[in-house]
């Protein structure tokens, strides 16, 4: 277990105070999911903590609220809350189905959407779709609030834009238009506890006819950093939707994502698999019915 | 029957429900330190130098022991406390420390300095077996573990291949599988400051092999050694070696500082050191008529060993007896034989080989099937053992009965086995992602140790003044409910409500030396020792209560704690008053009962011969759902059939079905060790999964009950058989759904979708 | 290093201990308040043995900092006895044969126990749901599905009463 000094902030100002104070060396503990396991593993990334300032008890910072089309996420907003809110159910179903899915129930009621963020897993299960909402994260330290894209945030696996002192106090995403039609989907070795082997995120919007107007499409553990395929998406935007569509915005995405990585030892599987999530993800946003989806029973 | 055949609650619920049972883990001692031990990052290396002096000096650290401190023997059979110039895999141990709490054992072990030569290592099968391989052990030439080699020949396989109208050959692979019990190995060692003898309490199956590793530690004598088993969480096989070599090492430690010592592994050290399942390397070839009769078998068995290894000699045994499933096939030729690599070493697991050895050959019969155009079910009807068949080993089972065609023809109606494959085919056909399959396996298994090794062992009864009865057995429970079994058995002989017996966990200074607990022997062997003696003093107590009844003992009867007269109830005496009688007339009621089973004679160059006294047999059927763009597979129905003998507590015997459901489901779908140059990746449940709530499928048990002329009340082993066939009947299923067939396990997503491994670089 | 003098409330008593800040919440109740029912089987969150009840929510006891978990009400298995009284789910664990190896049932119990706190009358998936962060290796989770069933239909017996 690495060693650390260790202190409790009473305010948000406590805590940008402490964190300000250790500089490098200090770091955020919010529900402790990722950090207590690295700490565990004396994790080469964390080798420099001296000291830890626990954040938990800042309950001003644990919320969900919509202002002026604006949804807010408190960064100490749990998986589970995230998961139960009815506000999210509806203006971003997707980002209630990627948060009922993370870990355990356990995980969940402890793991922070900010912690999800910061750890910057490729596999995080929140990123694609705060991805696809095009939320913003909130930065706060001793010298002020600053703002920056999800997509822009996350620099590559596990390094985020994070500057010493700094705190991330909340995420938010303009609601959805109406309209808007949402899909998650992961794929993992088993239906519990399981780190996505692939995700797509999805959010769809059809106007008039059935023309697809908005289209995000954002996989999840395929790139280095989440982010919306758009040579993907071009194939649907303007256009009906059909099951051919779909498909070949699926394999267009595929395509993508090995021209981005290369080949890995996992490539000749994600490249059929996420295809073929991506085309479910699209058809259920779209409520089109897909071979897929029936099964034989 | 009063308590046999009753789903009783077990008979340590309430500790374990209430937390109150102590697991190892649980002990705290006055003066307790901690013990850590550093295992070696390489697989092969030279131990070039080991400078411990910088972690002697760290705060808090009573001991810092390498090889050349160790005050006798630095291995038991070749499985090593502590290496002294050599390390052979990941495992190896080169240094250990006792200390004050954790953090400083742990810093203890970072001021340790190792210089290691890195050494070239064998790590696959293939490897091992290489001509001009590298020798992972001096005593193994060709890496061939010592007597590992057992074969089978029957009739004349070329004849039978030249009568064959089909033949087809086939290879197929499991890999190592952990053990995944949610307890890890724990052990205290106290010392006594007056005669030196110590004290083990720990979490082992097997107490009286841990007894002989921390003797052989100490360099004692083993009566100056006492083991005591605590409650355990979980073993299925695995906490063996692991924990001869924990115990020992802790014991040392205990005896040099004079302090007991605790050792605890992290999930990651569990991993690291202790037993696998044995992966398999099972070649085939099998030849069959038009109409289905097979003619003849031939297989070539080879199982990896890694660097240390002391079981496959017994493991292989029993995988040549059941090489060909329960067939009878008039020309075999087997060969099953074990291989030394650089790679963690294989051990006991749950079915011993079985479970790898019933996936090869049942995966074959349908495949066999196929290439006939058989229906895989009426190849199987076609071939089974029957009564008076002889098996491969050439055991002509005339003096039992052979139930291979009853249960299988019954799990197949509970499962609707035909209509629904029927069904599955037609829609497989319409095409569609998601397809379903059914499929199946049958299995037989022999009952306790057979052939392999002695299998006596002991049960000790002791009834008290006011007629409670102590019960004790060289067996242990480790969390199957052997004690409840136990006590029922001897509730159930004397009459007397189960709630009068008291099981004490197994002491090894109070008891005899029962040998192991494996093989599901603790029911079918373990059980008929604790009716011996519980019949031994029934017999004693009768007596006396027939000179109060005045009448003969042969009249009496007993239940519920009430001794009578059958032909007179109304002329009773209660337990308690009978035993007080005989107590009073100076009669002991401590009986020991101890079963040696019958010698059974074995050929081992022909490996013909009686392999086992008595069989218990096996069906599952197993349906899924592939998704076979993804390659994920849901299991949806699991119906296994039994046949149990009689279950002493049928509550706890469906307990082992569904256990076994889902660790068979586990092995078949997600388990495998990866390991590179002999470093386990996963070590830890992050990584390595086995299956939750959540994937389990809908489980439908079937106990067929039957006479059997062994076991006590007629009872056969379960533990075992309750997981051998599930991969099998999973992978089938899967084979049924895609019409492609996974042969090397797991059949994850990687393999279901692509058909192929996908290796982690 | 610090050595932090922490309170902490456990089954509605009050601790006082001494720790270094590395230590979890699974050391201190383990090591220092000899609360042994709760396990540890990973370290790592996935096995769920260490499972405890948080103002009313279920963690893992291994990812919880010892000076997080001050001030907050913490349940360990050993608290669910109620003078000399077995909870319902104990007592049904004990019927139903929910146990085998037992290592598990503590941090089973607490889950269970969680859920049916907040929704006492949970859906079998609910029930299989609010336990996929505890691994049993034993049981293949059935006995225990029916243990915690069981309760939930007593309690929605007892509703409707
Ligand atoms: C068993 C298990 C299963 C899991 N399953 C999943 C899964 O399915 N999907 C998934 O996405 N993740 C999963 N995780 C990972 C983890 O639970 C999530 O990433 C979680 O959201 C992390 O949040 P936390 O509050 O626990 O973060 P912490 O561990 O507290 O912190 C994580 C990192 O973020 C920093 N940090 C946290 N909050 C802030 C803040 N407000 N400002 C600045 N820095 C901050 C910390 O310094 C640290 O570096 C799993 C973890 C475990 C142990
Ligand atoms: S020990 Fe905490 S989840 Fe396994
Ligand atoms: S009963 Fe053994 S792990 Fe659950």
């Amino acid at each position: 277990m690495h060693k650390f000094d260790y202190v409790k902030a009473r305010s948000l100002e406590e805590a940008l105070r402490a964190l300000s104070q250790g500089g490098e060396k200090a770091c955020a503990l919010a529900g402790g999911t990722d950090l207590l396991v690295g700490f565990r593993a004396e994790d080469a990334r964390l080798r420099h903590i001296e000291l830890v300032v626990d954040i938990g008890d800042l309950t001003e910072l644990a919320y969900i609220r919509e202002e002026n089309g604006c949804v807010a996420l408190g960064a100490l907003t749990t998986h589970a809350a995230i998961a139960e809110s009815s506000l999210i159910r509806v203006a971003a179903p997707f980002l209630a189905t990627a948060c009922s899915q993370v870990g355990s129930p356990q995980i969940r009621n402890r793991g922070t959407v900010g912690g999800n963020l910061c750890n910057a897993s490729p596999a995080a299960d929140t990123l694609p779709v705060l991805v696809a909402l095009e939320a913003e994260v909130v930065l706060r330290s001793l010298g002020g609030e600053r703002r920056v894209p999800v997509s822009r945030f996350v620099e590559g696996p596990h390094r985020t834009g994070l500057r010493p002192g700094e705190l991330v106090t909340e995420v938010r995403f303009n609601r959805p238009l109406p309209g808007s039609r949402t899909c998650f989907i992961k794929l993992g070795r088993r239906k519990a506890m399981s780190i996505a082997r692939l995700s797509i995120a999805v959010l769809l919007r059809t106007g008039d006819g059935g023309v697809v107007e908005e289209i995000r499409l954002v996989p999840g553990a395929a790139l280095p950093v989440p982010a919306r395929v758009t040579a993907a998406e071009e194939i649907l935007r303007g256009q009906g939707l059909t099951v051919e569509l779909a498909r070949e915005a699926g394999e267009k995405l595929a395509q993508e994502m090995v021209r981005i990585t290369g080949q890995r030892w996992s490539t000749p599987y994600k490249v059929p698999a996420i295809a073929a999530l991506t085309r479910r993800a699209i058809l259920t946003a779209g409520g089109l019915e897909d071979v897929a989806t029936r099964s034989q029973a | 029957m009063g308590v046999v055949s009753r789903p009783v609650p077990r008979v340590d619920a309430y500790e374990k429900v209430t937390g109150r049972a102590k697991f190892a883990a649980d002990l705290y001692f006055p003066g307790m330190l901690y013990g850590k031990v550093l295992r070696s990052p390489h697989a092969h290396a030279r131990i070039v130098k080991i400078d411990v002096s910088r972690a002697r000096e760290v705060p808090g650290v009573h001991c810092v022991l390498t090889a050349a401190d160790l005050p006798a023997a630095r291995s038991w059979f070749t499985y090593l406390f502590l290496a002294e110039d050599e390390v052979r895999y990941t495992g190896d141990a080169v240094a250990m420390v006792a200390a004050e709490d954790p953090d400083a054992a742990e810093e203890a072990l970072k001021a340790i300095e190792v210089v290691y030569e890195p050494l070239p290592g064998v790590f696959t099968i293939e490897e091992a077996l290489e001509p001009g391989a590298l020798q992972v052990q001096d005593y193994a030439p060709g890496n061939i573990v010592r007597n590992s080699h057992w074969p089978v020949r029957r009739g004349n396989v070329e004849e039978g291949f030249a009568r064959s109208d089909v033949i087809i050959e086939r290879e197929y692979r499991t890999p190592f599988i952990e053990h995944a019990y949610i307890e890890p190995e724990a052990t205290v060692a106290v010392p006594d400051p007056v005669d030196g003898s110590v004290t083990v309490y720990g979490s082992v199956q097997n107490p009286y092999m841990t007894r002989r590793y921390v003797a052989a530690a100490l360099g004692t004598a083993l009566g100056k050694v006492r083991i005591i088993q605590q409650t355990l969480g979980g073993s299925f096989g695995g906490k063996e070696e692991v924990m001869g070599l924990m115990c020992g090492r802790a014991a040392v430690m205990a005896v040099k500082t004079g302090r007991p010592v605790k050792m605890v592994n992290t999930r990651e050290e569990s991993f690291v050191e202790s037993a696998k399942r044995h992966p398999f390397r099972l070649r085939y070839k099998i030849g069959a008529t038009r109409e289905g009769r097979i003619m003849a078998f031939e297989a070539e068995l080879v199982d990896e060993g890694g660097a240390y290894n002391s079981q496959a000699q017994f493991m292989n045994w029993r995988a040549c007896v059941h090489s060909a499933g329960c067939y009878e096939i008039p020309n075999v030729k087997v060969d099953v034989y074990a291989v030394h690599t650089n790679n963690v070493y294989g051990g006991a697991m749950r079915g011993y080989s079985s479970p790898q050895v019933i996936f090869g050959q049942e995966s074959l019969m349908d495949e066999l099937a196929e290439a006939l155009g058989m229906d895989p079910v009426e190849l199987r009807r076609k071939n089974a053992l029957r009564f008076g068949s002889v098996t491969i080993t050439g055991q002509k089972l005339d003096d039992q009965p052979v139930n291979v065609l009853a249960v299988m023809e019954r799990v197949l109606e509970e499962a609707d086995y035909f209509n629904r494959r029927e069904e599955y085919t037609r829609q497989r056909e319409k095409g569609g992602p998601r397809r379903r399959g059914i499929g199946m396996a049958v299995s037989y298994r022999g009952c306790g140790l057979g052939a392999e090794t002695a299998d006596a062992t002991g049960g000790l009864v002791s009834v008290q003044e006011d007629g409670s009865v102590i019960i004790r057995s060289g067996l242990t429970d480790n969390g199957q409910g052997l004690s409840t079994s136990h006590a029922q058995i001897v509730a159930e002989e004397l009459g007397i409500p189960l709630s009068k017996v008291v099981y004490q966990r197994v002491d090894t200074s109070t008891m005899p030396d029962g040998g192991m607990t494996v093989a599901s022997r603790g029911t079918y062997t373990g059980g008929r020792a604790m009716l011996l003696a519980a019949r031994k003093v029934k017999e004693i107590i009768f007596r006396g209560a027939a000179e109060l009844l005045s009448c003969r003992p042969e009249e009496l009867a007993s239940s519920d704690g009430l001794i009578f007269c059958s032909s007179d109830p109304s002329k009773k005496v209660s337990f308690e008053e009978a035993v007080r009688h005989c107590l009073f007339r100076g009669e002991t009621l401590t009986q020991l009962g101890w079963v040696v089973p019958p010698e059974l004679p074995w050929d081992r160059p022909t490996g013909q011969g009686k392999a086992f006294p008595t069989y218990m047999y096996s069906c599952v059927v197993a349906e899924v759902e592939v998704d076979t763009e993804t390659g994920q597979v849901e299991v949806l129905r699991v119906t296994a059939g039994h046949d149990v003998g009689r279950a002493i507590n049928p509550a706890l015997a469906a307990g082992q079905i569904y256990g076994g459901i889902v660790m068979g489901m586990g092995m078949a779908l997600m388990e495998e060790v990866e390991l590179h140059k002999g470093v386990i990746l996963n070590p830890n449940f992050d990584s390595y999964t086995i299956p939750t709530s959540l994937d389990m499928p809908e489980m439908k048990p079937l106990l067929l009950e039957s006479e059997d002329p062994v076991g006590p009340f007629h009872a056969k082993s379960l533990g075992e058989p309750a997981m051998e066939c599930v991969a099998a009947a999973i992978v089938n299923a899967v084979a049924h759904a895609t019409g492609r067939r996974v042969r090397s396990l797991p059949a994850n997503l990687e393999k279901v979708l692509l058909g192929k491994t996908l290796a982690r670089s | 290093m610090s050595l932090l003098d922490l309170k902490l409330k456990v089954n509605g008593k009050e601790y006082r201990v001494k720790v270094r800040p590395h230590k979890r919440l699974l050391d201190v109740l383990r090591d220092d308040l000899h609360l042994t029912g709760t396990k540890e089987g990973c370290g790592i969150g996935e096995c769920g043995a260490c499972t405890v009840i948080m103002d009313g929510r279920a963690v893992n006891s291994c990812l919880v900092l010892a000076a997080s978990a001050e001030g907050k009400e913490i349940y360990t298995i050993e608290g669910l006895e109620q003078d000399g009284k077995l909870h319902p789910l104990q007592e049904a664990f004990m019927r139903h044969n929910a146990l085998q190896c037992g290592f598990c049932t503590p941090g089973m119990i607490m889950s269970a126990k969680a859920l049916l706190d907040k929704n006492p009358h949970p859906t079998r998936e609910e029930i299989k749901e609010a336990i996929s962060g505890n691994l049993c290796r034993c049981t293949g989770y059935r006995q225990i599905i029916e243990a915690i069933e069981e309760v939930s239909e007593s309690a929605s017996k007892g509703a409707r009463e």
